[in-house]
């Protein structure tokens, strides 16, 4: 025991992974309901 | 005094939007790869700590939308102004998600430094009550369908709600907690610094876009929902012709 933490990079990638993929979906989500609102606006 | 009309849609807020989404994947793309394969491995944490470039940006904007889901609660009730309700809700809306990927990064990262993915001390449960709070008002908002009732209600609630953000911030200093203490550009190497700097500022960029977005959305339904009744057609009178 060391106290020192090695290796440990599939944590660091779970991180940004994530954070990355719940961000690209929403960003999608918004997209299709800036998109369905403004067709529904248009009719 | 009540402004009753529904806030207009607007392509410019849109355009600003898409530019600054534009500016915050760049800006997140620089900032991650600095963090990832430029900075240097924390002494103790080694490669772990790289989780820190996306995890401290993440907290200081799920705050900063918090703050701004406040004043626009404090503006909503102070003017009756439905453009205020279109941006509270975007504004929780983002504060939830981004305190939601908050707690998910800090579990990843207390798994191999603290050894177990949660722990009940005071920076961690503060936070899992502050999400609670928020996601409650997210609920109301969906279950209450009166657009009046529904604005007051959870401009009332955030308002309140938002008392558990300072108690989060301030957690690690007022109680002895697991989590380390807030860090500033001088206890932090200058290494460290950069992407630090490039990422909150990406996820800054981002979440204007976002809430920018979404707040529009919301203007939308808010437009439909606030529009007086059509007008009784003439079907009555047809059907009385028969």
């Amino acid at each position: 025991m060391t106290g020192v933490v090695t290796g440990g990079w599939e944590f660091v990638w779970a991180a940004y992974g994530i954070t990355f993929a719940v961000l690209t979906a929403y960003g999608i989500r918004l997209a299709s309901h800036l998109r369905r609102s403004r067709e529904h606006e248009d009719r | 005094m009540e402004n009753l009309n529904a806030p207009p849609f607007s392509a410019k807020a849109v355009r600003r939007a898409w530019i600054a989404l534009g500016a915050g994947l760049v800006l997140l793309a620089i900032g991650t790869y600095q963090g990832l394969f430029v900075a240097p491995p924390e002494h103790y944490m080694g490669e772990v700590q790289r989780i820190m470039y996306v995890h401290v940006p993440t907290a200081w904007n799920a705050m900063l939308a918090l703050t701004f889901a406040f004043f626009c609660a404090l503006a909503f009730l102070w003017k009756n102004d439905w453009k205020w309700d279109a941006r509270l809700e975007a504004a929780i809306e983002m504060g939830v998600l981004l305190s939601l990927l908050l707690c998910i990064q800090g579990a990843i990262w207390a798994k191999p430094t603290w050894g177990v993915w949660w722990d009940w001390d005071p920076r961690l449960t503060t936070t899992a009550v502050m999400l609670v709070a928020f996601v409650g008002i997210l609920a109301l908002r969906h279950f209450v369908e009166d657009p009046r009732r529904r604005a007051v209600w959870s401009s009332v609630a955030t308002v309140v709600a938002y008392a558990s953000v300072p108690i989060v911030y301030f957690s690690v200093q007022w109680w002895n907690s697991l989590h380390q203490l807030q860090s500033s550009p001088q206890t932090v190497d200058g290494a460290m610094v950069t992407p630090l700097r490039i990422n909150s500022f990406g996820m800054l960029f981002l979440l204007f876009a976002f809430t920018s977005l979404r707040s529009q959305i919301a203007r939308r339904r808010l437009a439909a929902e606030l529009a007086p009744p059509p007008a009784p057609t003439a079907t009555l009178a047809t059907g009385g012709e028969r």
